[in-house]
């Protein structure tokens, strides 16, 4: 019997069979991924294993062996102290380290001394780690690097942070095993390949957990007052407030920190017996107050947590006994795993309860529910040709030990990321860092990286190595200042143009207290205690989520399929759909339809290939591009999960449209091209590739004046890179990352070629319908003209001052 | 272009955000920022260089168009300490027959004998003909003001939900704020009052916005 297993029975515990499953391949000396959900027991699976090894080894090793990557840092406590009890039961010598940015500076000096035998992190601590001088040393003796959560990883830039820094490892520990655990995702077999590289021994074992999951839809008594637009939901807190009543613990998901802070406060308000009981979990909150709710959940103490994605993830809430849903969650996948959150024994049961916002989301409920029964469950879409996160990982090896790019270069190329980064874009990204992508003149003095006599590239001096250090890491990020009492006491962050909107004495809401500013002071938001009622709330500037392919199939079906109607939630909407009926028409799966209509706001022309947001946007702005060509026109565009709206001040001539055919997918590619330039959507993408690639420097911390020579936005960046170097591969990234992962990949010619097929319903109606509406009430708009700028500015007008 | 006169004097505002005194022969400029694209660049951030060389041809376009005499530089000439975009403006001041005054800015942290060995008289602040020449805006002057600083810009809106944001010359009415000349300079939105006139330009037209809600 292994030593784990040993360890598991002194424990009273029984091995599941994909436990010893791992124990066996670990043993083998294998690579590996294991699917498995959170609370199942993933974490000794692998641990195990590890332990094992160092049970058989006579001399325990004095550096760091293993090495385990999560995404959050709450998790990351979590593994710390489960990993920590099973090693001290196996060598009291030996520790399991905690190292992330939260981690205090004795604290990682000490780990540097004296290195942990295992050690717990994330993608951004690992490049910090390996931004100093002495990391080969440091990672001398590593056996294994277990990364977390892996579905969660992959489809974000940390993805391939963390495929680059296992990429970099193995050039100097080509014996290391690399371990993935994952939830179920769609693309499995892409999800292994990325992470363990091209080898052979590797297993993949299959937890094989399904837990059974119960999705309740909150039906409003009457539809009446439903609204037809995406709102808050706070209409149907009453019927949330029974089930947080009926059970002992509840977590309340909504999809943004803004919707957090208002259903916070608008259950406290309507149950003020819940003070005491009631808190709340986003990821702006000060990590003391979150850590402190996370404990208070594993200890029973609270009776609701409303939350957002920051505790989508792992951390082991046994006692949470439901979860309530606020909104569409936008994909199957992160359903079952919200509602995973709940009953989070192995083989407990989960109950989710789904509270629709406006009436159409109740179908998206009733196409969840399909995709959980069908266990349809999406891909994840890693990212391609990340200059930014390469060239911030370069100056993280410069700003270090320095590195030779003919060596690097091949390993870079190894990655999934980076497979097809020819010759020609590493020179570029080389010449970038050396002479800021210009060819070299005498009076330029630009300073970022240095060549050695031998070859090795280096940090130019120690300003630029500092400017690095401060901003590594920074894969998502925005303005935040930290918000403090006057007496003391942090209370979280909150992004600047939020808070630069405010006066002193303004009141807002944040982490459920109403707060009143006293001023802004050395990055620092000074504000103290409100007595006020009324308060704004905070909108955190965050990318919209966008309904997988999946869903949308899902939902397409559910729409069009005749046993939808005997569900309860489309019995409610049946008011609604009839209203619809009467107004336009209910579209059947081989027909489009675009109704048309005025108000006082110009004219209406809105599509409804329900899509997805994602896919929605390009198109809008595509067939947008195309109507702009027939002759000079200006629109201003929205986007839905179902449809988008063109809206112009005049209107395109039905005739005309139709006898284009204007959706066609001949010239897919080259008309998004123009599209996504011309309307500007890759600026958007810009703001973080900017960040990430150091080029919006965001000052020394408490020392934001120094710095202010060197400040520009984002915007500025894109708007200089697009006049004057408009080859910058930050700027190309910027375009196409709008192409291959906003949209996913090959999925428009798909949607073009089915809408080809389709039969074009125009529909001239004489008021917006209740499909329209929440379309048409949407602020957040793109723009696309083929008017010069001085024809538009003749048709418009300035917004005057309002007098107090 | 547009033109207005103020007490009997004629201004002429160029697309370019440049100012031309008629009875002076004077072109105002507010804000190039020189050497930031230069300042970035030294310190590692890889601000194409060719949006600082658009001065230089900005600039020229400029002197071809009327008769001039003298530039008057409205604060923040450069963008911060000197680096080599100095050299450059060097050889091109050498090069021109005009006089050039300076009205110090905030970022104008270049020694004042630095330009006057090039012949560019530095001051604070500069009263002609009844007209004041600072570099901050200020609601209170006496004389009508001829300023920068800001940067300013307005946001247009229009039917079908159409917006714009554009530099303009911001026309109070005891004062006229330029925009930046500068390339690689921001936009500061100002929010009009009923008294003020917005004119705005869009790199190939000055046009004034008369419609208001």
């Amino acid at each position: 019997m292994s030593w784990a297993a040993q360890w598991f029975k002194s424990n009273n515990w029984e091995p599941q069979p994909f436990q010893k499953q791992c124990w066996k391949a670990y043993k083998e000396g294998k690579s590996g991924m294991l699917h498995a959900p959170t609370g199942s027991g993933k974490t000794y699976a692998l641990w195990g294993g590890i332990i094992n090894e160092l049970k058989a080894n006579e001399v325990p090793p004095k550096g760091l062996t293993a090495l385990w990557i999560t995404p959050l840092r709450a998790l990351g406590v979590e593994i710390q102290k489960a990993t920590q009890k099973m090693l001290q039961d196996c060598n009291p010598e030996l520790y399991v380290g905690l190292r992330t940015a939260d981690t205090i500076q004795s604290e990682r000096s000490k780990q540097f001394k004296k290195p942990p035998f295992g050690l717990v992190s994330t993608p951004e601590s690992l490049h910090v780690l390996m931004s100093r001088k002495e990391h080969p040393h440091y990672f001398g003796d590593l056996k294994v690097v277990v990364i977390d959560e892996w579905h969660e990883l992959l489809g974000s830039k940390r993805g391939v942070q963390v495929e680059l820094a296992l990429a970099y490892l193995k050039s100097f520990l080509p014996q290391l095993k690399v371990w993935g655990i994952s939830a179920t995702l769609g693309n499995k077999a892409l999800a292994r390949e990325i992470l363990l590289g091209p080898t052979s021994n590797f297993a993949v074992i299959d937890a094989k957990i399904h837990k059974k999951i119960k999705v309740e839809s909150l039906l409003p008594k009457t539809m009446e007052r439903f609204p037809w637009r995406g709102h808050l939901g706070i209409h149907l807190l009453p019927e949330a407030l029974k089930i947080i009543k009926k059970n002992k613990s509840t977590l309340v998901f909504t999809n943004t920190r803004a919707q957090c802070e208002i259903w916070f406060n608008k259950l406290l308000e309507k149950a003020p017996e819940l003070a005491g009981s009631i808190a709340m979990h986003h990821g702006s909150i000060d990590k003391k107050i979150r850590l402190w709710v996370e404990e208070a959940l594993r200890k029973e103490t609270l009776k609701v947590v409303v939350c957002t994605s920051s505790l989508d993830l792992g951390v082991d809430f046994s006692p949470v006994e439901n979860c309530i849903q606020i909104g569409s969650p936008k994909g199957v996948g992160r359903f079952i795993q919200r509602a995973g959150r709940s009953g989070h024994r192995p083989k407990a049961g989960s109950t989710i309860y789904f509270l629709p916002t406006h009436a159409l989301e109740l179908i998206e409920s009733v196409a969840l529910q399909r995709g959980i029964s069908e266990q349809q469950i999406e891909d994840r879409t890693p990212y391609l040709n990340s200059y930014d996160v390469l060239i911030q990982f370069l100056m993280t090896l410069a700003v270090g030990a320095g590195f030779y790019p003919e060596k690097i270069y091949p390993l870079i190329q190894s990655t999934f990321c980076f497979q097809n980064l020819d010759p020609e874009r590493w020179e570029w990204i080389l010449n970038f860092l050396l002479q800021g992508s210009q060819s070299l003149e005498h009076y330029d003095e630009y300073k970022k990286l240095i060549r050695t006599e031998d070859g090795r590239l280096e940090v130019a001096n120690k300003k630029i190595a500092l400017h690095h250090r401060l901003s590594m890491g920074t894969i998502v990020s925005a303005n935040d200042l930290k918000i403090r009492y006057q007496k003391g006491g942090y209370l979280g962050t909150i992004e600047e143009w939020f808070i630069s909107k405010l006066k002193p004495g303004d009141t807002f809401a944040f982490s459920g207290k109403i707060l009143a500013l006293i001023r802004i002071q050395n990055m620092e938001v000074i504000v103290k205690k409100s007595k006020a009622k009324q308060a704004k709330v905070p909108a955190w500037v965050g990318g919209r989520m966008s309904f997988s392919a999946h869903l949308s199939e899902l939902l397409k079906k559910t729409l069009y399929d005749q046993q939808s109607l005997k569900t309860p939630e489309f019995k409610s909407l049946l008011p609604i759909l009839e209203q619809q009926q009467k107004e336009s028409i209910l579209p059947q799966s081989h027909e489009l339809l675009i109704e048309r209509f005025e108000t006082k706001e110009g004219v209406h022309t809105v599509f409804y290939p329900f899509e997805g947001y994602a896919l929605h946007e390009a198109m809008a702005s595509l067939i947008a591009y195309r109507i702009s060509l027939l002759s000079p026109i200006s629109f201003s565009m929205s986007f839905n999960d179902y449809g988008f709206e063109l809206l112009s001040d005049q209107a395109f001539d039905e005739e005309l449209f139709l006898a284009h055919n204007l959706l066609t997918p001949e010239g897919l590619y080259e008309d998004l091209t123009q599209s996504i330039n011309i309307s500007e959507m890759a600026r958007r993408r810009f703001r973080d590739i900017a960040v990430i690639a150091g080029l919006v420097f965001q000052g020394y911390p408490n020392k934001p004046k120094k710095a202010k020579h060197l400040q520009s936005g984002s915007q500025l960046f894109f708007e200089v890179f697009k006049e004057y170097e408009p080859d910058n591969l930050l700027y190309q990234q910027a375009v196409e990352e709008t192409f291959d992962h906003g949209i996913e990949h090959g999925r428009m010619q798909l949607v073009f070629e089915q809408l080809e097929q389709k039969k074009i319903i125009w529909k001239n109606c004489n008021h917006p319908t209740p499909f329209s509406f929440p379309l048409i009430t949407d602020r957040i708009r793109s723009k696309l003209s083929s008017e010069t700028v001085e024809d538009r500015i003749k048709k418009m007008y300035l917004q005057l001052e309002k007098y107090a | 272009m547009v033109t207005l006169e103020i007490n009997a004097n004629e201004f002429v505002l160029h697309p370019s955000g440049a100012v031309y005194w008629r009875e002076k022969q004077t072109w105002l400029l507010a804000d190039i920022h020189l050497g930031k694209v230069a300042h970035f660049r030294k310190n590692g951030i890889a601000v194409p260089r060719a949006a600082e060389g658009s001065f230089y041809q900005k600039i020229a376009l400029l002197l071809s168009l009327f008769p001039v005499k003298r530039l008057l530089f409205l604060g923040d000439l450069f963008h911060s300490t000197q680096n080599n975009e100095w050299y450059l403006f060097e050889a091109w001041v050498k090069k021109q027959p005009y006089q050039m005054v300076l009205i110090s800015g905030n970022h104008d942290l270049i020694p004042p004998w630095k330009l006057e060995s090039l012949g560019i008289e530095v001051v604070s602040e500069q009263q002609e003909a009844g007209f004041l020449f600072h570099h901050f805006p200020d609601q209170s002057t006496k004389s009508f003001l001829f300023c920068g600083h800001l940067h300013p810009g307005v946001k247009l809106t229009g039917a079908g939900k159409q917006q714009l944001k554009l530099p303009c010359f911001y026309h109070t009415p005891t004062q006229l704020i330029l925009p930046a000349f500068g390339a690689f300079t921001g936009l500061h939105l100002l929010k009009p009052k009923a008294t003020d006139k917005v004119y705005v330009s869009t790199g190939k037209e000055v046009i004034e916005i008369v419609e208001r809600v």
